[in-house]
């Protein structure tokens, strides 16, 4: 069955099972291999992405659910080759150790910014908590969002993205 | 040799201005000596590549499965080569003996030893490179070698003013040989050790393009994934395969030693397969075990084996006889897995009479042996590509995931990747081992007089040899492998390392006692064992630092001080508990409804001592505050020493509140993160990692950051509720 997909600004029609997971989608059919598998249960947020601005867990979202839907990945986050402010930030803070979780966290973190431009600590930690990290990133993540807070602005996924 | 001293005089005379000689130099050395380098490349050593293009190249053997090898030991090299560690190219190891851990005899990455083990080694390396380099240069120039300097990849004429970039003077450095030993750089010239804080691979991990096992893509791959028994041990011995193989996209379905493998063209096509096998098992080798039967076997066989004596100081028997007081306490501690969050997956693809191996694996020879072992090669046919590790924690050192792609990959002749599920990677993985710990001690009034430690459970080179042992035998034919398997533990303490898994942490108990007993009563459920970050110190530190916390109360003293007065001989340990104690303001109060817990624990030479603050809120468990002091010799980066310490810290937090594998009938009974929960970002702690400075030689910083902190939470819970808990994970009420 043919389906019609908008993943980073660009359109691609593929001819796949209409309840295959986003995820695999993504990695496997049109290489994006930035957006992670960690449970296939929407529990870890290893494969969170931008489904019309709101955060997704492509591995629990079957590919037919997002047809016609502007969807954006950890690979569509840097605009004209600059890296988004929150990628900057998890370099300057050093925030990865085995990195597998981050794509996610990242995609967390700027859907969190842009819908509050200036979220509080408990705001960061209710958005980002449903992303688990095994290697105990997550304080580094708190202080890498905080750094961005006041310096990024309003960030709109679907806008920039799309 | 081909070019020699004179050769080079005429080069050099010839020439009147270093600026004409930099130019000249690439062309020159083949025009006068008839010197044709073959690619422009000098490799100085198993380390190191550079290129006429100044490009550096640096060979990692260490896996970086998050713990920062690729910038630590990139950091070691590009120190004394002078070069920004940022403008070092990092290449993962291929398999080769040179690459092997020195401390193991074995490719592997593990035991907190990378930097420790390569702290002089890469440093000489990177010393020599430069040396060669200089004294290129000062050939050239015709200059005394010591007059000249580096900078930041150049060779700085006497002058001050010239200079050659190394890519300049790579054919020439090529020919020089150094005599004797090459100065390592003292302390004080130091430009990136114990200054260096970012890490090299961070760019790639946050824009998705850092390449893990599971993103492997090869031209025509396909997709695998194996159904394996649910209890461990039990065979299939049918399935409907022509229902299955009619599925769409299912290329075929086979049956492996490892289970039932059924290959697609998608991933997702093959995992809706799966779901329509039915296999028929035969369960008569299986596991039949339960969690409870573990530890009542380890209960008898307590009473029916004193067990091998580790350590003996003393008479323990007389110090029990005529104690004022004995105290006994019984520890239990259960299976625990490692969730690494990129579950286990391998790529193989066997074609020309070989076979390529593409995983995230910390054994890269054993990941050689395993596929040999399921096909019809010999080790040195296979060749395994590491890529980056999502987590390793020592799951990854045994290699189950490459055996089962090496069999498909041999049955299917074409790329395949082998993904295992969350589910799969829960309920079959290989846990760090169930242990029971049985602990007498005695007093006298308030003085500890003896110490005796019974360690009641298996130990993990009984799993762990049938791999090892062939790899480090690999000229050994394949029908051997099971053979070296048995010898390698016959001779386990006189030709191979002591298995020390079960007792590490234990044998090395610090405190100034006169009598002291470590008994190791060896009993495997027959439950699938490996290391998981910071193995037998795991289970040591929480039966060691939690009696030691038992006695003090039983003493009647603080447990800070009743630790210190042991310490007299141990001033490493005393120095960071006390630095401990003091940034957690031990002595003064705590808020209402917490309590703070203290535990001291050496592991990987690594001293650490870490103060918990925690209470209990809505019948839940909560940890405020860690505070952690850590000696570990040299620091190489602070930062990454801090991240490893602080994840250790929640990795331990994790076990301690949520941890544990249990069985029902030989079948795991948890499946995924619901069920098998990680410590999440709201209930993370303030965490503060205070470092001693330091400038003997560096140590583990990996996984010593997790044993103390499950006994320090524990003993926290006492001082707030007056209630012990002796089994793990810890519970509110």
């Amino acid at each position: 069955m043919a389906l019609s997909l908008t993943v980073n600004g660009q359109q691609h029609t593929l001819d796949i099972e209409p309840d295959t997971p986003l995820l695999w989608v993504l990695r496997d059919e049109l290489g994006l291999k930035g957006t992670k598998f960690g449970c296939g249960a929407g529990l870890c947020g290893a494969c969170t992405v931008h489904v019309d601005g709101q955060p997704a867990r492509s591995c629990s979202t079957p590919v037919e659910l997002v047809v016609g839907a502007k969807i954006i990945t950890i690979e569509g986050l840097a605009k004209e080759g600059e890296l988004h402010p929150l990628q900057q930030a998890w370099i300057k803070e050093g925030v990865p150790q085995c990195g597998y979780c981050q794509s996610g966290q990242i995609m967390t973190a700027a859907h969190l910014l842009a819908n509050n431009a200036s979220p509080s600590r408990d705001d960061i930690v209710a958005a980002m908590t449903g992303n688990l990290c095994r290697c105990g990133t997550y304080a580094r993540i708190v202080s890498a969002v905080e750094s961005v807070v006041n310096g990024v602005g309003h960030y709109d996924p679907v806008q920039e993205g799309a | 040799m081909s070019m020699n001293r004179r050769d080079f005089m005429k080069v050099t005379t010839g020439a009147s201005g270093s600026l004409v000689l930099a130019l000249s130099i690439p062309g020159c050395a083949s025009v006068k000596t008839g010197y044709e380098p073959e690619t422009g490349e000098w490799k100085p050593d198993i380390w190191l590549e550079l290129t006429r293009n100044d490009e550096i190249i640096f060979t990692l053997a260490r896996v970086e499965m998050g713990q920062g090898t690729y910038t630590g030991l990139t950091t070691l090299i590009a120190e004394e080569l002078d070069v920004d560690p940022a403008r070092i190219t990092v290449k993962f190891a291929p398999v080769a003996p040179e690459y092997r851990n020195p401390l193991f005899g074995l490719q592997l990455t593990g035991g907190s030893t990378s930097v420790a083990s390569s702290w002089k080694p890469l440093r000489v390396a990177g010393a020599s490179a430069r040396q060669m380099l200089v004294m290129a240069a000062a050939r050239i120039w015709q200059v005394p070698v010591a007059d000249c300097a580096t900078q930041d990849g150049r060779v700085v004429h006497p002058n001050g003013i010239d200079s050659l970039r190394y890519g300049q003077l790579v054919e020439l450095a090529d020919k020089e040989v150094i005599r004797g030993d090459v100065p390592l750089k003292p302390r004080s010239e130091w430009k990136y050790i114990g200054r260096q804080s970012g890490r090299l691979d961070a760019e790639a991990k946050v824009t998705g393009k850092a390449g893990y096992g599971i993103d492997v893509e090869l031209p025509g791959m396909v997709y695998a994934v194996m159904t394996r028994s649910p209890r461990y041990g039990g065979e299939a011995t049918g399935f409907n395969r022509d229902e299955v193989l009619a599925l769409p996209g299912v290329l075929d379905v086979f049956l492996t030693e490892h289970g039932v493998a059924v290959i697609a063209d998608r991933y997702w096509r093959a995992r809706k397969a799966q779901n329509a096998l039915k296999i028929d098992w035969d369960f008569s080798d299986a596991l039949t075990t339960s969690t409870e039967q573990v530890f009542e076997g380890y209960r008898q066989a307590a009473n029916d084996d004193p067990g091998e004596q580790e350590r003996s100081d003393g008479d323990i028997e007389e110090a029990i006889k005529s104690a004022g007081r004995v105290v006994e306490a019984e520890y239990e501690q259960p299976y625990l897995d490692h969730a690494t969050m990129e579950p286990m997956n391998a790529t193989a693809w066997y074609h020309d009479g070989g076979m390529e191996v593409w995983a995230p694996t910390q054994a890269p020879d054993l990941g050689r042996i395993a596929a040999a072992r399921n096909s019809d090669l010999s080790p040195d046919d296979v060749t395994v590509h590491t890529t980056f590790l999502g987590g390793g924690f020592g799951r990854r050192l045994t290699q189950d995931y490459i055996e089962e792609a090496a069999a498909v990959a041999y049955k299917v002749k074409q790329p395949v990747k082998l993904i295992w599920s969350r589910e799969e990677d829960v309920r079959h993985g290989l846990w760090r081992p169930a242990m029971l710990h049985k602990m007498t001690a005695s007093l006298e009034g308030n003085e500890l007089t003896g110490w005796d430690h019974q360690i009641v459970g298996p130990q993990i080179l009984d799993w762990y040899v049938r791999n090892a042992a062939p790899a480090q035998y690999p000229w050994a034919p394949k029908f051997l492998y099971n053979t070296l398997g048995r010898v390698g533990l016959m001779v386990e303490g006189l030709a191979t390392p002591k298995d020390i898994s079960a007792i590490e942490g234990a044998i090395g108990y610090p405190y100034q006692v006169p009598n002291v007993s470590v008994r190791h009563t060896h009993t495997d459920p027959g439950v699938p064992i490996t290391w998981w970050r910071s193995v037998g110190y795991s289970h040591n530190g929480f039966a060691v630092e939690t009696f030691m916390d038992e006695l003090a109360h039983e003493a009647g003293e603080d447990p800070l001080q009743f630790r210190r007065k042991l310490l007299d001989s141990e001033p490493r340990h005393r120095a960071v508990l006390d630095r401990a104690a003091q940034l957690a303001d031990w002595t003064t109060p705590v808020a209402d409804g917490r309590a703070r817990g203290i535990a001291l624990f050496k592991s990987f030479g690594t001293y650490v001592a870490q103060v918990v603050e925690a209470g209990i809120e809505h019948g839940e468990i909560r940890v405020y505050k860690v505070t952690c002091s850590v000696d570990c010799g040299q620091v190489v980066n602070p930062r990454i020493v801090e991240d490893q310490i602080s994840g250790g810290i929640l990795f331990g937090l994790t076990a301690a509140l949520f941890g544990e594998i249990t069985f029902k009938n030989g079948e795991v009974q948890q499946s995924n993160f619901h069920d098998y929960r990680l410590l999440q970002m709201h209930q993370v702690p303030e965490v503060v990692v205070d470092i001693v400075e330091s400038d003997v030689e560096p140590t583990g910083v990996g996984e010593p950051g997790v044993p103390p902190v499950i006994p320090a939470l524990g003993n926290a819970l006492f001082a707030l509720t007056g209630k012990r808990q002796r089994a793990l994970p810890l519970t509110a009420g």
